[in-house]
Parts: structure tokens; sequence; C-alpha cells
């Protein structure tokens, strides 16, 4: 964390942050948290380790600044640390091929979505949840934080440590995969053209 | 005819492809005045009009399907701990 911006609280303060600031969060960061794991037991510890060390770490927060931004990098990283190795996830995605991917001319002839709307609203049971759930969860990650948290593309690159054009490449080939993944439940439900 | 100027143009004078602005809406980082080209480039523009429906019906399905409610008592839970910690 931000050794250099350290600020000294003083009880009261901290008390104040944490219980206005921080835990008005709590649906958010549990989210967060279940998305990454995939598992209401661990999103619950996750979730609370993320807290505890949040009250710890509370002086390197600088009030006025973004707390929901500063609390999902803390649970990003006690994820990677704490829970990344035991959860059950697939094999690693080769970024650069991403970028080869994006850079490519490939990317155009997406425009023309291979979905429709109607198939879209006739989604009305866990096929979306299901959908998210089984990208690799570096894909899962971008589109939580943008489509449901509304982070900015300056933001998700602090939370997630990367640079912002790998943010904007990530989220695209992410909405890809989750198009790719609701066609072919579109499919299943009988859209001959879906 | 006059072209309106497009505020998707890279510094460069690049012209930006349809899923390079369609990108940036999505993604919530366009402008105003970008946003507003863009609704104005849907009208005449079908795979940009269709892409943009289905990725906004998408973005509802997430809100409405993918935002689990943290377990009633867990903001507690976490209180307790903390004043355990606190007093000790
Ligand atoms: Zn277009």
């Amino acid at each position: 964390m931000d050794e250099i911006s350290r600020h000294v609280y003083s009880e009261e303060e901290k008390n104040h942050i944490f219980n206005e600031e921080f835990l008005p969060l709590i649906h958010s960061m549990y989210n967060f948290g279940y998305r990454l794991t995939l598992d209401a037991d661990d999103a619950k510890d996750l979730v609370q380790d993320t807290y505890l060390k949040a009250y710890r770490f509370i002086n390197s927060f600088q009030k006025g600044t973004n707390a929901k931004a500063w609390l999902f990098r803390i649970l990003k990283n006690s994820f990677i640390n704490d829970y990344r190795k035991k959860s059950k996830e697939p094999g690693k995605v080769d970024y650069q091929e991403v970028e080869a991917y994006y850079n490519s001319d490939e990317v155009d002839r997406q425009i023309t979505p291979d979905l429709r709307v109607e198939s879209l609203k006739d989604m009305i049971g866990d096929e979306i949840s299901n959908a998210l759930n089984s990208l690799e969860v570096d894909f899962r990650t971008v589109i939580i934080l943008c489509d449901l948290e509304g982070f900015t593309y300056e933001e998700m690159a602090k939370i997630l440590d990367i640079p912002i054009g790998t943010v904007r490449s990530r989220l695209h080939r992410a909405r890809q995969l989750l198009k790719e993944k609701l066609s072919s439940y579109a499919r299943s439900m009988g859209y001959k053209n879906t | 005819m006059n072209t309106p100027f497009n505020p998707f143009t890279l510094p460069g004078g690049e012209a930006p492809t349809c899923i390079e602005m369609l990108q940036l809406i999505l993604d919530g980082e366009s402008t105003r005045e970008q946003l507003e080209y863009f609704v104005l480039h849907m009208e005449q523009c079908p795979p940009c009009f269709q892409s943009y429906e289905v990725d906004m019906q998408i973005r509802q399905l997430l809100k409405s399907k993918c935002c689990r409610e943290a377990p009633s008592g867990l903001k507690e839970a976490i209180q307790i701990k903390l004043n355990g910690q606190i007093n000790f």
C-alpha cells in the first residue's frame, strides 16, 4: 500500500471511515468475492479478511478518494494471495495471444453479433450467471468491474495493477467470450438464428 | 454534403472503426459529445444499433441476475471480529 500518503487517523475517525464508507459497500464486495471464488463460504471469508485488512491499513486510505476502488484492490490482492490456489480455476490465459487477437482484423467482423435481443430476453434463469462464471477469472473480473460496478479504465487499471491498454483489450475479449457462451445457450434453447 | 466532425477521431486524424466507437461507449469512457455522435451514427448503422442493443440487454441481465447480496450477519460478524481485535 502507498506509504507516502500516510495519514494518521484518530480512533474515532477510523471508525467513522470504516462504518460510513467501507461497510456500506458490503454487497458489492461480497458479489465480487463470490464471482472470484465461485463459492459462498470462500466469498464470506475473503470479504471478512479484506475488511480486517482494510481496517489495519486504514491510514493509507486517503479520505475523499474512492473507497470502493481501494477496497476492491485489497480484495483482489487477497484473492490472488490466499484463494486463487485453492479455487477451481481453469488454466491461465496467454495475454499476448489476447492482445494479438485484439489488434487483428478478425475483430471487426464481430460487429454483427451472433446473438439477438429476443433470445436474451428469454434467458430468465441462471444462463447469464453460468455464462459469467464459466469465463476465466481475469475476464470475469473486468466484466464485473465495468458492467456491474461502473469503474473507469483508470480505476480498473489501479485495482488490477495492469496498464489501461490491457484493461481495454481484456474487457473487449471478455465481452466476446460472454456473448459466445450466451449464443450457445440460445442455440440450445432452440433459436436457430441466434 | 458536409460530414459532421467525428469526436472519436484519434489525435493522428485516424478514423475510428465502429467497433472502437462502440467499445468506448460500452466501457463508459466516452465523452458526452461522443455519445451524442454515436446515437446519431447508430440510426444509420444497423450493425452498431444491433450490437448496442444486444450489449445493453446483456448488461441488464448481468445487473438483474449477477448481483448476489452479502449474507445477513456478515457485516455484524466483521464488526464483532474487529472489536475483538481492537480491544485485544
Ligand atoms: Zn457503426
